[in-house]
This record gives structure tokens, C-alpha cells and sequence, in this order.
């Protein structure tokens, strides 16, 4: 396991990928990337994550649905959802379906990579929770 | 009482108010719709700095947003000025329409010229030379690396060529026609008149510039070593007669349709008729020996070593693999000492010349096995391709060639792809870094991203700017002055200064890694110290981390090729120069607004011309809005409030400074009403002869009484346009003074004088040397003057409105005071050090 955890990203963009890849591999999170939610999801099913990183909206499952399947399958992971296209209503949803937090886009790379490690302790302290 | 006043009573009958009022709300929304481009583009550099991930729904964002302020702009403009400038509309028009083409489709076809010089082309143009020609313009053009003349066939050419040969590279869909059957139509088709004249004409030229006579016809497809790698597969001919370029064009461009590039893009899911030939002609060099450099060992990235590997006559032995070559290993540190030589039995070389075409021919047995390249060559070479890699901020593959004379050119550049086994992971980065000292971390904000190595050089805001090449330069202020040292640094630090700043827009035009606004950058870092600058996670390291610096090198690709950044670049280029900068030049003209900042310098000032000048102007003054300004000194000032300017008066008269709102205006008046400054006497100046400028500054006020009109100020609570004569000098200010940084600038002009032209030019060097010590940036000929500066916060706008305000007074002085060059410091250091006394410090 990584030292810093475990991080599932997931962006229609590419660009978005990579560069969250670049940032977090080098602090020293292990980091897979999907620019298709549908991969992404069968990707939950087969691992935990610490942290989910995800956009709004896509083709095939939206960001809150997999905020929603995260929290019924894996419920110590947390998500941060990122979003070009933020609607009082979305965000509302998504705080009601528990995201770690909302991030607008465009977004500093540091101020993700620090919400990442905040997710990532919470996320931690919780699977260890779940295990005990 | 006054003239002025006095025309203006006779249009009071007219009533001309509600005109007015509406033209005054008109001005106030074109100053916002001024601000919020301005501010838009400032959000779009910052952008580009790397800091933050957008995608293109942001470009399609900023595009809309830029697009409505900008018809705002205009709009205003032509309310204003009774619909003077339609063509403005046009501009913004045209503009919005290529942005949005470039943003809404992938695969852009700039049209334009079908044939393109080299000299013209940097990374800006790939989408109309592809890749390869690009970063050989690049690399030339910002890098000073020497590369062939040459010229490349556009992407558009490419297109109305294929699309005379009946193929649609832009379509979706899986043609009928197999690779075969696209192969030759375009090995068949006849090339477009107008294209095959371009050749033609361009290789002449190239005859003319001293070519050798013979070309190298290479691809540059697009997206050729991008996401979609076709490296290699692609046709390069070498040692091309004139008279066959036209078919070695056609032979490149079917490449695009060889069996293995159709297959390939059928595995990536791409159509196989997809697919744009940009052609580089270069000429060929006559070679002595070529091959090529590695900056980094693919296969062993933490070596630390430089591979090169060479061969006698072209270079093509090595790419091709076709014989043994020599292999050499080189220390990536200065001085580059070759670690290890293998040299092989050379016994074939490739040579073209003009007769025979390119052929194999025997290396003499006696020079087989001398190396194909001297050590001193070698040095270069290193030193060169980490220039390159520097810039790129990735490992390079780099192609070279010595020509007969041993000069060394490249002839291509290209990222090197690093295995991912051999990159090093985030657990040894961090392992590392946690080994240095850490001397500035998270402080201020990263201007432009990237992590680089360098010796500190604190620089002295007084003193002139030089430090060593590939310094970390370190200054307390982002001052313009540091722009000239950026190109040769490998870092910059400044305690103050924004992310959206002139030199932060230097930095990442030159791609230098920069930290501002980092507090006491200069006072925890000494000259000579060296340390490593990660402005990616915005921490300055305690010597030289090397698994920082190979993680940088080694990563799959640098965001600054992505398609995004370089659209936003683009987008940039199309918004962002300003060309017109002075107003009283004839060029000052709709026609020649050529991007969204031209067009909104051009209608401010149109629109202050028209308050000025224009007949509506000349509103009641007995409304609220013209009053005339009351003051001891003989500045005969009237004030027009576009709102906010003015504390409400009742009743007819003038203002008294008291009553002034506008902030800009305070702290202007401020400094020239500030002891001393109007005073007129000699006692101040311990300049001899300095007697007859008080007479003749007293006749100066004589004008003033008769032409009152000149001096007006245009004013908000946070604007301010003053209009200033005072006898033969002419002061305009114009500047915005807000909390809020991007908002803030000072543009300050100032020209004419009574006496000779030698002592007036000594006044502007006087002016420009006294703006320049407060970072305004200068220019000027003759008597003239502008200083610009902006991007500061309040408390400096204020500091820098009062040195006007001064400075305004002070020129006065000057013209009697310069009699000779000697007095030109001394008369700078007056002012300074007035200032000075008088600011407490």
C-alpha cells in the first residue's frame, strides 16, 4: 500500500487525469486513472480506495451516482467530486449523499493534493473503524 | 469668469443633461467592461502558469465571458461616439470566431499560408507546421540552437491538396478506399497551382541564403510524437534534387496511408484517413559526422549521464541501425567529460550531393576507426541538448549533425520517452526531499511551474541586474527590470509581486520556473547558496535534490504540450498583446486594433477624447457633475464626476479638495500640492543659473488663465483621467485605483517643453530614470514620455500617484536646471531623495 493511500481519479478529460496523476504520484499516492465512469465502477468493485476523485458529469454514471455507490459498497472512502458545471441542487445532493468535498474547476493542483491527504486520513481512520 | 465656462452657459439651453447623463453611464460601464477583460486575461495567464488543472470547458468559458465584456466594450463605445467605429465590431467579431473554432473543434486547420519560413515558426504555429517543425522554429527562434534554413508546407496546404485528390482527412468515418487506393491518389493527384509556385519560390530563396543545393523533405504530421505516437513511421527522404521536391512531397504525404500507420491508427480507434501532412524542406547540411544525443539514459534515468552516438557523413547510419556507430557517455555536469568512448569500425557513410543524390560511399581505411566527433564537439553538443531539455522540461531525443566546417546543427528534437520501470516513484522523491533543508515552503504563489537547480543571485532593486547564467534569481520586488536577466536564469523569487503580473508573464513565456509574493525570500536566501526550486509544490530546497530534478525529466508528458494549454496559449496571443500604446500616434486606429487588449486601449481613450472634445461635453455646470476644481495654486482644474468623484454639493460653485472622492485624484493632489513641489523657488536647488527658470516658470502660469480648457480631469471614486497643461508641458494621467490588484494601473505621458531639444531629451532621461526607479515601465522618443505601470495594491498606487503629482510639479523645474549631462543624476537624486525626506523614512 501506498504510504500516502490509495486514489481512484476519474475525468472525461484526459488532461484532468494526467496531471492529477503527475501531482499525486509524486507525493508519493498511488493513483489509477478512468476517463470512463463505467470502468471506474467496476474498478470499485474490485478495490477499496482511500479517496475518490471524480467529475459531475459524464457519459454513463454521473459523479453522484458514483458518490452513491461508493457510499452503499465502500463506505470508509471518501470523494471529492470536481466540476466545471456547479448547480446549487448538484451540490446540495452531493453533500446530502456525504462528498468529502466540492471542488469548482478550474482548481489549484496544491489545494487538491491537500484535500486528498485530508481525505485520505479521514478515510483511514475509518476503515480502520470498520475493521476493529 | 472663464471661457470655458461660459460656452458651456450656452449650451445649457439646449438641453443637452439627459444626453450627457446617459453618455456618463455609458463611459462608467465601458471602464467596467475595461476592467473585466483586463481581469479575464489576467485569470487566463494565471492559468498558464501551470498551478491550476482546467479543461476545456474553462476555454469555453473564458472564451463566452471574454466575448460578452468585449461587446460591452464596444457597444459602450458606439453610444458614446454616435456609432464612429462599426469596424471595432467587426474585430471583435472576427476575433471571438477563430477563438471558438479553435476551442470547439480537436483538430484545428488554421487556414493562412500555404508555405511557411522557418524563421517565423515556434510552438505556437504546431497546428499549422505539426510538432517536429515547430520545436525546430522553437528552438531557434527562443533557444538561439543552430538549426537548417528551411520552410514548411502548411497543414491547410496539406488539406486543399488531399482534398484535390478526393480524400477528406477530417472524416469520422471508415473509408472504402483501402491504404493502397489513398497512397495513389495522392501519389497521382497534380499539387494545387498556387502550391507548387510556393515551393518552387521558397526553395530559391533558400538558393539564394547560400543553400547547398540539395533538401531534406521531412514529416511533421500533427500529433506526430504527441498523445498519438507515429514516431518513425513516416517518410523522410534526404539529399532531394530541387526538381523532385514536388514528388518527394507527394511521397511524404502518402505516408500518412502506409500500411502500418492505417493499422496502427485502427488499433488506437482512430479513422484511418484521419490525418494532416505539415512538410518541413530543409536544406540539407554537408555532414561530416551526425547521429543522435539522449539527455538522459532511457533505460537508466539516474545515471546522470548524457548518450551520444555518431557516425562519419549523415547521421541516417545511426537512426536507421544499419551499421556500427560510435557510442559515447558524457556527465550531464559542466564541463560534460566523456566517462566512455566505444568507437567502432566505420566502414560505410552516407553522403549526398548534388550529382549522385544521397548514397552509401567507403570511409578511407585509415580514418575508420577515428571518432566521427571531437570532444570538443561533444561538449557542445551536451551542452546544447540540455539546453533543450531544460527549456522542454522533459528528456530529449535529439538528431545532429556537424557540417564540413564542424559547425553543429539540430536537425531534430523530440521528447524522450522514459521506460516506467526506470522513473522514479513518488516514495523515492519523497524520501529524498525529506533529506534537504527546507528554506521557503508554501510561501506566496507559484507564477509559473517547474522544478529547477541554481546558485541564489539576490538581486539589488538599485543596483543594475546581472547575475551568472542559470541563477536562482532572487529580487524583493517583481520589478520589469528583472524581465532582461529571466531568459538566462533557471529560477526567479520574489518577495512581492502576483501571479498575474509583467514579470510572472515573462517567466512563463520563457517556461522559468517562478515563486512571487514569497514574503522574505531575499532575507532567508543568501548569494551563492545552492538550492533547488520545486515551484510545482511551491518549496525552495537546501542544495541539489536530484530525484527531484529526474522526476521532472522523466514523466510521461509535460502539461505544456497538452492541446489545452496550448489553445489557452493561443487564445492568449489573440487577446493579450497590446499594440497600440501611444495615443498620439497616427497608428492609433480602429484599423489597426488587432487583438481584444488594442481594442479595448483604443476605445478608453476614444471614449476620453469624446468627454473631452466631444459637443455633449458641455453639460450644465450647474448640474452635479462639472465642477471646477478651487486650489491656492494657479491649476485652473475643472472636474467632471462620472459618479462617486465628488462629495454631493448643493448649489453652483466649485469644489474644494475637501470634496474630492476620488482616490486617485487625492493622492495626486496630495503630491503636487505637498510643500515645495509647485514653489517656484531657486532656494531648494543649489543650481547656479537656476534664477532665470523662476521668472520663466512664473510666466509659465500665463497660458493657463487664456486656455483653461486644457485642464480637465475625468473622475470616478476609483477613476481618473487628468488632463494637464502647464505652458508648454502636457501631463496625462490615466489610472485605476482599487483594493482589488489586477484592477490597479497608472498610465502617465508626458511631452513638450520650451527649451532646446538637447536639454529636453536630458528631461526625459531625467523622467524616465526617476518612473523606472518606482517600476514603472518607460518608453519614449524625443521629449516624449509614457510610464506604465500596474498590478499593484493600493497602498503602492497611492505611494506611486503622489510621486506624480510631484513629478508634475518637478518637471516644471527641470528644463532650466539640465544644462549639461553631468546634472542629469544629480537632478534625479534630487527628486529621490526629496521623496525621500518627505515620506518619514
Amino acid at each position: 500500500m501506498s504510504q500516502h493511500g490509495e486514489v481512484l481519479v476519474l475525468d472525461d478529460e484526459p488532461i484532468v487525469c494526467e496531471r492529477l496523476m503527475h501531482h499525486l504520484e509524486k507525493n508519493d499516492f498511488s493513483v489509477e486513472t478512468f476517463t470512463e465512469s463505467a470502468k471506474a465502477v467496476n474498478r470499485l468493485a474490485e478495490k477499496d480506495f482511500d479517496v475518490v476523485v471524480t467529475d459531475l458529469k459524464m457519459r454513463g454514471p454521473t459523479g453522484l451516482e458514483v458518490l452513491r455507490y461508493v457510499r452503499d459498497h465502500q463506505p470508509g472512502t471518501q470523494v471529492i467530486i470536481i466540476t466545471g458545471f456547479a448547480s446549487i441542487d448538484s451540490m446540495r445532493e452531493a453533500e446530502y449523499g456525504g462528498v468529502f468535498e466540492f471542488v469548482p474547476k478550474p482548481f489549484q493542483m496544491e489545494r487538491l493534493t491537500s484535500l486528498v491527504k485530508k481525505a485520505t486520513r479521514k478515510a483511514r481512520k475509518e476503515h480502520g473503524k470498520e475493521k476493529a | 469668469m472663464l471661457r470655458w465656462l461660459k460656452i458651456l452657459e450656452r449650451f445649457r439651453r439646449r438641453d443637452d443633461a439627459e444626453v450627457f447623463r446617459e453618455r456618463l453611464e455609458s463611459f462608467r460601464s465601458l471602464l467596467n467592461g475595461n476592467n473585466r477583460v483586463l481581469e479575464l486575461i489576467a485569470d487566463a495567464g494565471e492559468k498558464l502558469g501551470g498551478e491550476y488543472v482546467f479543461d476545456v470547458q474553462y476555454l469555453k468559458t473564458i472564451t463566452a465571458d471574454l466575448e460578452e465584456a468585449m461587446h460591452d466594450v464596444v457597444y459602450n463605445l458606439q453610444a458614446i461616439t454616435g456609432g464612429r467605429h462599426p469596424q471595432l465590431l467587426d474585430t471583435v467579431w472576427r476575433i471571438a470566431a477563430e477563438i471558438r473554432a479553435a476551442v470547439d473543434s480537436r483538430l484545428v486547420v488554421p487556414m493562412g499560408d500555404l508555405v511557411i519560413p522557418l524563421d517565423r515558426i515556434d510552438l505556437e504555429l504546431a497546428e499549422a507546421v505539426g510538432d517536429k517543425m515547430a520545436r525546430l522554429g522553437e528552438i531557434k527562434e527562443h533557444l538561439g540552437c543552430r538549426v537548417p534554413d528551411g520552410f514548411v508546407v502548411s497543414a491547410y496546404a496539406c488539406q486543399v491538396f488531399l482534398e484535390g485528390a478526393g480524400i477528406d482527412p477530417t472524416a469520422a468515418d471508415d473509408p472504402a478506399d483501402t491504404p493502397q487506393e489513398l497512397r495513389r491518389r495522392v501519389e497521382e493527384a497534380p499539387l494545387p497551382k498556387e502550391l507548387a509556385r510556393g515551393v518552387r519560390q521558397a526553395i530559391k530563396e533558400l538558393e539564394k541564403r547560400g543553400g547547398s543545393g540539395l533538401l531534406a523533405v521531412r514529416s511533421s504530421a500533427l500529433g506526430e510524437d504527441g498523445q498519438t505516437s507515429f514516431a518513425g513511421m513516416y517518410e523522410t527522404m534526404l539529399g532531394v534534387a530541387p526538381e523532385d521536391a514536388l514528388d518527394a512531397y507527394r511521397q511524404v504525404v502518402a505516408s500518412l496511408y502506409s500500411d502500418n500507420v492505417v493499422a496502427y491508427r485502427k488499433l488506437r480507434g482512430l479513422p484511418p484517413a484521419q490525418g494532416l501532412m505539415p512538410v518541413g524542406f530543409l536544406t540539407m547540411i554537408r555532414a561530416q559526422a551526425g547521429g543522435v544525443a539522449y539527455s538522459l539514459d532511457p533505460a537508466r534515468p539516474d545515471m546522470d549521464i548524457i548518450m551520444v552516438s555518431a557516425s562519419r557523413g549523415l547521421g541516417k547510419t545511426v537512426v536507421e541501425g544499419s551499421a556500427p556507430v560510435d557510442t559515447f557517455e558524457l556527465s550531464r555536469q559542466p564541463p560534460h567529460e566523456v566517462i566512455e568512448r566505444r568507437i567502432a569500425n566505420k566502414e560505410m557513410a552516407y553522403a549526398a550531393d548534388r550529382r549522385d543524390g544521397l548514397q552509401q560511399v567507403p570511409v578511407p581505411v585509415s580514418e575508420r576507426m577515428a571518432p566521427a566527433i571531437t570532444d570538443d564537439q561533444l561538449q557542445e553538443l551536451a551542452a546544447t541538448t540540455l539546453m533543450i531539455e531544460r527549456y522542454m522540461k522533459r528528456a530529449q531525443d535529439i538528431e545532429w549533425t556537424v557540417d564540413s566546417e564542424g559547425r553543429l546543427y539540430i536537425v531534430q528534437v523530440r521528447p524522450l520517452p522514459i521506460r516506467a520501470k526506470a522513473r522514479p516513484g513518488g516514495r523515492m522523491v519523497q524520501e529524498a526531499v525529506s533529506k534537504y533543508p527546507i528554506l521557503l515552503d508554501g510561501q506566496g504563489a507559484v507564477a509559473c511551474r517547474g522544478i529547477a537547480y541554481g546558485r541564489v543571485h539576490v538581486v539589488d532593486d538599485c543596483a543594475s541586474v546581472d547575475p551568472p547564467p542559470r541563477s536562482v534569481v532572487v529580487a524583493r520586488t517583481s520589478t520589469p527590470r528583472l524581465a532582461a536577466c529571466l531568459a538566462e536564469a533557471s529560477a526567479v523569487i520574489t518577495d512581492v509581486g502576483t501571479a498575474t503580473g509583467h514579470l510572472a508573464a515573462i517567466a512563463r513565456e520563457l517556461r522559468v520556473p517562478a515563486i512571487v509574493d514569497a514574503g522574505d525570500a531575499t532575507r532567508v536566501l543568501e548569494t551563492g547558496w545552492d538550492v533547488t526550486v520545486d515551484a510545482e509544490e511551491n518549496v525552495v530546497y537546501r542544495g541539489r535534490v536530484d530525484e527531484l530534478l529526474r522526476y521532472q525529466l522523466t514523466k510521461r508528458s509535460s502539461f505544456e504540450e497538452r492541446l489545452e494549454f496550448r489553445l489557452l496559449r493561443r487564445i492568449l496571443h489573440k487577446i493579450a498583446p497590446l499594440h497600440l500604446v501611444d495615443p498620439e500616434s497616427p497608428g492609433f486606429t480602429a484599423a489597426n486594433c488587432t487583438t481584444y487588449h488594442d481594442i479595448i486601449r483604443f476605445a478608453h481613450e476614444e471614449a476620453v477624447r469624446e468627454l473631452i472634445h466631444g459637443r455633449w461635453v458641455r453639460a450644465p455646470h450647474t448640474g452635479p457633475a462639472v465642477r471646477r476644481l478651487l486650489l491656492d495654486i494657479p491649476l485652473d482644474l475643472v472636474l467632471i464626476d462620472l459618479g462617486g468623484g465628488l462629495r454631493e454639493i448643493h448649489g453652483p460653485g466649485g469644489a474644494q479638495v475637501e470634496d474630492i472622492r476620488c482616490a486617485p485624484l487625492r493622492a495626486l493632489l496630495d503630491g503636487l500640492l505637498s510643500e515645495g513641489t509647485w514653489a517656484t523657488e531657486p532656494a531648494d536647488m543649489d543650481f547656479d543659473g537656476f534664477m532665470a527658470s523662476a521668472t520663466r516658470a512664473g510666466a509659465l502660469t500665463g497660458p493657463l488663465a487664456t486656455r483653461p480648457e486644457q485642464n480637465l480631469a475625468i473622475l470616478s471614486d476609483e477613476y481618473l483621467h487628468l488632463n494637464l497643461k502647464l505652458g508648454y508641458h502636457f501631463n496625462i494621467v490615466d489610472c485605476y485605483l482599487a483594493d482589488q490588484r489586477n484592477h490597479n494601473y497608472i498610465y502617465f505621458r508626458f511631452a513638450g517643453g520650451v527649451t532646446e531639444i538637447t536639454r529636453r531629451s536630458r528631461r526625459a532621461v531625467v523622467l524616465r530614470k526617476i518612473l523606472e526607479s518606482f517600476d514603472f515601465v518607460t518608453e519614449g522618443t524625443g521629449d516624449l514620455v509614457i510610464g506604465r505601470i500596474k498590478k499593484i495594491s493600493r497602498d503602492e498606487m497611492v505611494d506611486r500617484l503622489q510621486m506624480v503629482g510631484r513629478l508634475i510639479g518637478f518637471t516644471r523645474q527641470l528644463d532650466i536646471m539640465l544644462r549639461d549631462d553631468s546634472l542629469v543624476d544629480r537632478s534625479v537624486n534630487l527628486f529621490l531623495q526629496k521623496v525621500y525626506d518627505e515620506s518619514g523614512n
